[in-house]
């Protein structure tokens, strides 16, 4: 079904995966939108919401591998996906520009996922009709 | 296009309440205007006088100092949850703003978003 008055959303995620249904929720708003003919024009991972862009997380194989999933949905709409630096470097998340700069043994970051800053939340803000934020539990 | 940034947990316990300081802060430098309220236990933020050093914590008290010089145009404090917490106006940091929090003081924002 086809919204005659398409949004633009942003999606804020700050709870993580497997401590929280919030990265889940938030696939499954993501999808609807799409579905119902609006547009998502970026996701924005901060606080704990970082470690959705691990690309270390191993879950079981009969669970839902959110990571993956999530990266899957951003490639296949192009749609950037951003960890906030502050939040992502406090709890282990790098790239590889900042294993250089840190000197750290490794880098972890998903594709399609990038790490930048605070700047892109305040843009996503500006330019989009809704922002959405899907927290953790506490 | 004004932001609400609501803090409705204590500080201390977790980093929620610093990462959303962190987005007030984020928006005053890119020139929008924020204000941030404090409600629940969040009104503990704003108390004279903390000392974290023993939780080797920062103290918020000096990140809020700060907001004013970052361009955040107000520190709100629901007035009820002030009094359940024994937070008289002599015990607030300076440049506190009591209100009540309701629709009525959301309907002046155009966004809000709560800590994580």
């Amino acid at each position: 079904m086809q919204d005659s008055n398409p949004f633009s959303f942003t999606i804020v995620i700050t709870g993580a995966p497997y401590s929280s249904q919030a990265p889940q929720s938030a696939l499954n708003f993501a999808e609807a939108a799409i579905k119902a003919g609006h547009r998502v024009e970026r996701v924005f991972l901060y606080g704990d919401g970082v470690h959705l862009a691990s690309a270390l997380a191993s879950p079981p194989s009969d669970e839902p591998h959110w990571p993956r999933e999530w990266s899957a949905f951003l490639e296949k709409h192009s749609i950037p996906g951003v960890a906030c630096i502050a939040s992502a470097l406090r709890r282990g998340l790098v790239d590889e520009g900042e294993q250089k700069r840190y000197e750290l043994s490794a880098s972890n970051l998903l594709t399609p996922f990038v790490i930048a800053g605070l700047g892109e939340w305040v843009e996503g803000r500006m330019t989009s009709s809704r922002t959405l934020y899907f927290h953790g539990s506490d | 296009m004004s932001t609400l940034i609501v803090i409705d947990q204590p500080p201390y316990g977790g980093w929620a309440g610093r990462e959303a300081l962190d987005m007030a802060f984020s928006l005053a430098a890119f020139d929008q205007p924020v204000s941030l309220l404090f409600c629940g236990a969040g009104v503990n933020w704003l108390r004279k006088g903390q000392e974290p050093g023993t939780v080797r914590q920062k103290s918020v008290e000096k990140n809020l100092a700060a907001a004013p010089i970052f361009g955040v145009e107000a520190l709100l404090a629901d007035s009820d949850d002030c009094n359940r917490y024994g937070l008289e106006p002599g015990r607030l940091l300076d440049g506190v703003t009591l209100v009540r929090t309701d629709a009525q003081l959301f309907a002046g924002y155009s966004h809000t978003a709560f800590a994580g």
